[in-house]
């Protein structure tokens, strides 16, 4: 059995905005998500790089207490766009609760925010005889959280995956919830991925000297993917969701179709657990062309994984060029967001619908110089109006995990 | 600590801490707070620290089967004025 997958559904919360419209505006005007990084009172002294991609904006969360209080920061994000989708989709509450329905969901390391409560209690021998860890800190922090609170507030009785692999955790969500609606193990899947402000996670890639130090005074000219100046990634926070369902089905029901799922491919390097690799990389976006049964050509824009640290991003040009040429136009568009680990892959694949919907393409923002080694590859030169039927959204993880989706404009899916 | 003084301080975490609106002594606290066994857990460790001393498992596990506020305080009782003699 083999059921085309579309979107129906999705929700954005993201350093540039929350929803459409903001995405979008910001998207079309250049508009950077990333601020200076916010004191946590604990390590932001003692990191080099200052920039954070930021959500600066009030949410009207209106959870209950019951709801809340399973829930850490990461959990609201992924609560929230979750909530949206299903709110957008229509679905009825027999179906969402049926076990037809099911989620897949993650985040890098569940809610560090939390887990720094916990740890407090190796260092608290004052009051050592009591119970210092919380009864639901666990659940707040552990690393599926976002993906049964998800269930618990909405009554999801489905399979739950919950992908936890840094930079390809939303992406894998949303390539392994195709999957299981593509071979009829499920007829909906809630996908995506959140994470939230921590600055452990950014001094996990400061240490490796992978975050950008030259722009703390701008944080706005940094992260600069493909730039001849570029020097590190900056790390991100928000969250996404997509509401992937059967076509047919969608189609029934009268469901809008923001685009359809056509292929997706996941693989390891096999080896260096940091680098990237070409190979890997290269047998990754062949796989997923593969999987869609289309050739390069039919590809008209890349979304690219594009964190601008040095390598990764001439790794990836070669990639590219070696399997799509120069024909599709490629841009980065953690430019815009900074690095939002976990979930970038969902951000970013929201950012292409909005792009396919309105008729535009957004350039690699702070792409100043190309770097001659990221040349080959056709960079978007500015804001373009052009009309795409097929785009790829690439992602590449710590771990040497890889992933390419391959989606389909909903007005070319065939309805 | 007398009754009173108890009452006062475990009504004021009830609704800071979880958000009861107006509660009465005998008030089911799952029915009409939807207060359950994970915030009961976190009940008795907020209690611990006012009393200054842990709760053993025994009495935890006894905390289980209480239905009202002043079920709270029938159970806290006896157990603070046996530890604070």
């Amino acid at each position: 059995m083999k059921r085309r997958v579309v979107i129906t559904a999705c929700s954005a919360i993201s350093p540039i905005g929350y929803g459409k419209k903001a995405i979008t505006d910001g998207l079309q005007h250049g508009r950077s998500g990333v601020r200076p990084l916010r004191d946590d009172g604990l390590l932001t002294n003692h990191i080099h790089s200052r920039v954070f991609g930021t959500v600066d904006y009030p949410i009207n969360y209106q959870f209950t207490r019951s709801q809340r209080k399973t829930m850490g920061p990461v959990a609201y994000y992924a609560c929230q766009v979750a909530g949206d989708v299903l709110a957008a989709s229509g679905l009825s509450e027999e179906f969402i609760t049926s076990g037809r329905l099911g989620v897949a969901f993650g985040s890098t390391h569940g809610s560090p925010t939390v887990q720094r409560e916990i740890y407090k209690t190796f260092f608290q021998n004052l009051e050592a005889e009591f119970s210092s860890i919380g009864a639901v800190d666990y659940l707040r922090s552990m690393v599926h959280t976002t993906a049964v609170n998800i269930t618990r507030m909405f009554g999801i009785t489905g399979r739950v995956i919950a992908s936890s692999t840094a930079c390809t955790t939303s992406s894998q969500a949303i390539g392994f919830g195709y999957e299981m609606i593509k071979y009829g193990m499920q007829d909906a899947m809630v996908c995506g991925g959140a994470d939230e402000y921590d600055t452990t996670t950014v001094a996990v890639f400061d240490n490796l000297l992978a975050c950008s130090v030259a722009y703390n005074a701008t944080p706005e000219r940094t992260p600069r993917p493909f730039d001849r100046k570029r020097d590190g990634l900056v790390v991100g926070e928000g969250g996404g969701a997509v509401l992937l369902e059967e076509f047919e089905a969608a189609k029934k029901r009268g469901a809008p179709i923001l685009g359809e799922i056509i292929g997706f491919s996941c693989n390891n390097n096999g080896g260096d657990l940091i680098l990237p690799n070409l190979a890997g990389i290269t047998a990754t976006l062949r796989l997923a062309l593969a999987d869609a049964a289309i050739e390069p050509a039919a590809v008209d824009y890349i979304s690219a994984h594009a964190t601008a640290t040095k390598m990764g991003d001439i790794i990836e040009s070669q990639a590219i060029e070696a399997v799509y040429g120069d024909r599709p136009f490629v841009s980065g568009l953690k430019s815009y967001t900074g690095h939002t680990m976990g979930s970038c892959g969902v951000i970013e694949l929201i950012m292409t619908l909005y792009m396919m919907e309105e008729g535009f393409v957004a350039p690699t923002l702070n792409l100043d110089e190309v770097d001659p080694r990221c040349a080959p590859v056709r960079h978007t030169p500015g804001v373009l109006q052009t009309k795409t039927k097929i785009a790829a959204v690439q992602n590449f993880a710590f771990g040497g995990v890889n992933t390419s989706l391959l989606v389909k404009n909903g007005r070319e899916a065939g309805i | 600590m007398t009754r009173d003084v108890l009452q006062e301080k475990i009504l004021d975490i009830l609704v800071r801490d979880f958000e009861f609106q107006d509660p009465q002594l005998d008030d089911n606290l799952r029915d009409d707070h939807g207060f359950d066994s994970i915030d009961a857990i976190e009940l008795l460790g907020k209690i611990e620290r006012i009393f200054g001393f842990s709760l053993t498992r025994e009495e935890k596990e006894k905390a289980m089967d209480i239905r009202t506020i002043n079920d709270i305080l029938d159970y806290l009782e006896p157990i603070y004025q046996g530890r604070s003699k």
